[in-house]
């Protein structure tokens, strides 16, 4: 590494679990009930449980190939393979998580125009999100996860909200119990996997954290709540939901939140989009930070000056992207990327890792 | 310095001389001339008369070693030096030379003109101590002393700007706040290039952590009580010579919402009293941006029986609700700022003429809405609960801002409002420890003495911010030895 950070700026080891379960809960949790749904029916809930598990492992993979790299991904790649093979790989591992801020802010956007209102400028609210942050970014990863730490408070409203449906719930939806083939539960599991994404900022983030072999159980601790939460959003939309107007219901969870109501208030989703703005800001912010970090450390660019220039890329193609199809485009393209990414390509490098540094010991 | 620069008593005389409140008078000592020198408005001329002049002409020898001994005053100095005289003579001192000579004797006799201490006005308690500080340094060094009488409490002295040569202390008691801590106040305060320090609020600007934010970094107060409270806790206190305002630090956001009543009473009625008192605050902020944005985007979100009563106050109304609400709320800016300019007993009258005629009339004549009324006053209401006066000041200025996201983009627009508050506060330091702790980063532990206040049993150990050497505050096994019943 170039030079090592500063002590003041490092993180204590379990503030990672705010920064995993900030990065998985997003916008996607607002619409995955669906995609399981299409898979496998109401035995989605089992396919939640297993993907949770999966990404335990990536988590552990993650730390593994980093521990012994003692750096970040860009680290690795150069002691594996060389300066230029290597910063290419890295390249495009950034790219794809500046992709991931890109698919946050679009999708959410998406949702404020569907839902609250009609009529507002895909640019404006891109512009507005891009300037936030950029003002959180600037004042350094510590804020950064700060700002996790307030999403995920803040996200723990969605269990207050399951509340109000389950006043309307079908327990019956859900039997009989695993009436799936394997390979129907594997292609749900592929699909789940998905919703679980984002755990992969942890290879830039890594060197922040103050003695990161700690940091290891509250990672997966992190990940186990994300589980837990879309457990229980799953479970409830499918009590909730029959299974046709699941598969047709495009934001599960927003569709619940508008049948709660309370004596000042009858449309809840009123309240929790705006704050859902507070609950996506870190992905964004995460992402953005991280494509800036990993563009000075690769090619010793500005860090300030990189940010710039990704928030206006970020801010061009957000506004671009205009229709329904090319968003879910979008999202499926980068949701494969990651899919393959951490449950294809980073085995590979663990193992070529491994062969390596048998190699240096004999 | 140069020879050149060095200023020689006679050119300093003759400067001295412009001003027509400097005295020089000859007295014969010993049969040699000698000549008594001073400013009249800041020595005490009783002194002079009934002591000085008396036990000078029982010196014999023309000698000042003789004179000084021989004096009954103590720090009396004897030198040469220009500027020493200078800086004496301006603090009330009186100089005496042999005509003619350069050296000189220095006699202390500055006219002391101290008000008495009074109750605290800004900070008032019904219970509790009912002491403040006043202007003078030395009597609120020593209110402080009286309530630590330990040797580990230490001051370190400054002055402060090139006109106002403000005397500035720091206090902290060694071994309980951090050295870093102090290190950081006294570089801060030592690089201020200023001429002139009225208060102890102009050193509190200079040396906050971030000078663009709307938001004190640093405690400021008039409670001798609560400085001595703030040092036990290893924070560090700044003294300022003619300021009755002490600065403490390191603080965080949650401690300017605690006043320092919540320690006089019970445990339970003081957390339940900051639970009301952050809610307020979180009232005032945001109750008239909510207003606005629910009744010019979202009136979906109001069920029908409250949007009847909405519509009802409102049916008259000629104007959208951000006209309404930002003229209701400058009207309460009016009010509190004639007040604060008036004298209490014409304030108090403002106060009835305002709140209760202009509040009728506006809405009588279809100005504004009943219900908006309610809100203003109450937001209004609200910011006045918060403890210190600074940040009271920033919670009202913060509604503005708020109103204006809620006009352009409803709710979505007050939340990203509270995205940008958010972000602002956690990037917030107080000399460089994080500002909204213990929220952010999450200290449990912290918690004890912060939204809720928990018994002194429980407060063993002082709050991890401010990082002090010894964290127990005392045996906690002792305090909470376990007992059967009827033991």
């Amino acid at each position: 590494m170039t030079n090592p950070i500063p002590e003041r700026n490092l993180i204590s080891p379990f503030l990672v679990l705010f920064l995993i379960n900030a990065m998985q809960v997003g916008v996607g949790v607002l619409g995955f009930p669906r995609y399981v749904a299409i898979d496998v029916d109401y035995d989605g809930w089992i396919a939640v449980i297993l993907g949770g598990f999966l990404t335990s492992v990536a988590i552990w993979l993650i730390f593994i190939i980093l521990r012994r790299g003692n750096g970040d991904i860009i680290e690795v790649h150069k002691k594996v393979y060389g300066k230029w093979l290597g910063g290419f790989l890295s390249f495009l591992i950034l790219l794809y998580l500046l992709s991931l801020s890109l698919v946050v802010l679009r999708t959410y956007i998406e949702v404020v125009q569907i839902w609250v209102f009609a009529q507002l400028e895909t640019w404006a609210l891109s512009l507005v999100f891009c300037a936030l942050a950029y003002y959180t970014i600037v004042k350094g990863f510590r804020v950064v996860t700060g700002i996790c730490f307030i999403s995920v408070i803040l996200s723990f409203l969605t269990y207050v909200s399951l509340f109000g449906p389950l006043e309307f719930m079908e327990m019956r939806n859900l039997l009989p119990i695993v009436d799936h083939t394997p390979i129907e539960f594997l292609k749900a599991t592929k699909t789940m996997v998905l919703s679980y994404l984002g755990v992969k900022m942890l290879l830039i983030y890594y060197p922040f954290i103050k003695q990161p072999e700690k940091a290891l159980k509250w990672a997966v601790g992190g990940n186990v709540l994300t589980m837990i939460m879309y457990l229980s959003v799953s479970l409830v939309a499918f009590i909730y939901f029959s299974p046709d107007q699941l598969q047709r219901t495009i934001w599960p969870l927003l569709s619940m939140w508008q049948i709660i109501e309370m004596p000042f208030l009858e449309r809840f989703e009123f309240i929790a989009i705006p704050v859902w703005s507070i609950v996506v800001l870190p992905n964004i912010c995460l992402g953005l930070w991280s494509t800036s970090r990993g563009f000075r450390l690769l090619f010793s660019f500005n860090q300030h000056q990189t940010l710039i220039v990704l928030l206006i890329i970020v801010f061009c193609l957000s506004s671009m992207l205009q229709t329904r199809a090319s968003i879910d485009l979008l999202n499926t393209v980068v949701s494969e990327t990651g899919f393959y990414l951490t449950y294809v390509y980073l085995p590979i490098l663990w193992l070529i890792q491994t062969i390596r540094l048998k190699g240096r010991s004999t | 310095m140069s020879d050149k620069d060095k200023i020689t008593l006679p050119a300093l005389m003759e400067e001295f001389q412009e001003s027509n409140d400097f005295h020089l008078q000859p007295v014969k000592i010993g049969g040699q001339p000698f000549q008594l020198f001073y400013m009249t408005t800041l020595a005490d001329q009783s002194v002079i008369t009934k002591d000085i002049l008396p036990s000078l002409r029982q010196v014999l020898t023309p000698d000042l070693e003789d004179i000084q001994r021989e004096l009954p005053f103590i720090n009396t100095v004897i030198t040469t030096d220009g500027s020493v005289i200078e800086e004496n003579i301006l603090r009330g001192y009186l100089g005496l030379n042999h005509s003619g000579a350069d050296e000189c004797l220095m006699i202390p006799a500055k006219e002391e003109k101290i008000r008495d201490i009074t109750v605290p006005e800004v900070e008032f308690s019904v219970i509790g101590p009912k002491q403040a500080f006043i202007e003078d340094i030395q009597t609120n060094i020593q209110l402080i002393r009286r309530r630590l009488p330990v040797k580990e409490l230490k001051m370190i002295e400054l002055e402060v700007g090139s006109l106002s040569k403000a005397k500035v202390a720091i206090i902290y008691l060694k071994d309980i706040a951090n050295e870093e801590n102090v290190n950081t106040m006294k570089q801060r305060i030592s690089d201020i290039d200023f001429d002139h320090i009225d208060d102890s609020s102009y050193i509190n600007q200079m040396i906050e952590d971030n000078s663009m934010s709307p938001f004190p970094q640093l405690i400021d107060t008039e409670r001798p009580d609560r400085v001595a409270a703030s040092l036990s806790e290893g924070k560090v206190a700044v003294l300022v010579d003619g300021s009755p305002t002490a600065i403490t630090g390191p603080t965080t956001f949650i401690e300017f919402f605690s006043a320092f009543d919540d320690y006089f009473s019970s445990w339970h009625i003081s957390s339940v009293v900051r639970v009301i008192r952050l809610l307020s605050v979180a009232f005032s902020i945001f109750a008239t941006a909510i207003y606005v944005a629910v009744l010019t985007y979202h009136s979906q979100l109001i069920p029908k029986d409250l949007l009847s009563t909405l519509i009802q106050s409102r049916q008259a109304i000629p104007f959208p609700p951000i006209i309404e609400a930002l003229f209701l709320e400058l009207t309460i800016e009016l009010l509190r700022e004639a007040g604060a300019r008036l004298p209490t007993k014409v304030g108090q009258t403002i106060g009835i003429v305002g709140g209760i005629v202009i509040g009728t009339a506006a809405v009588e004549a279809g100005l504004t809405s009943n219900v908006l009324l309610i809100i203003v006053a109450l937001s209004a209401l609200a910011s006045f609960t918060t403890p210190i006066y600074r940040i009271g000041n920033t919670i009202r200025v913060l509604r503005f801002p708020f109103l204006i996201v809620a006009q352009l983009w409803g709710l979505i627009g007050i939340f990203i409002g509270i995205g940008v508050l958010l972000v602002h506060l956690i990037g917030l330091t107080s000399l460089g420890r994080p500002y909204l702790e213990p929220i952010f980063p999450p200290r449990v532990a912290d918690f004890k003495d912060s939204i809720i206040r928990l018994p002194f049993s429980m407060q063993s150990t002082r709050p991890s911010l401010m990082r002090t050497p010894r964290s127990k505050r005392f045996k906690k096994e002792e305090a909470e030895k376990k007992k059967d019943i009827d033991e």
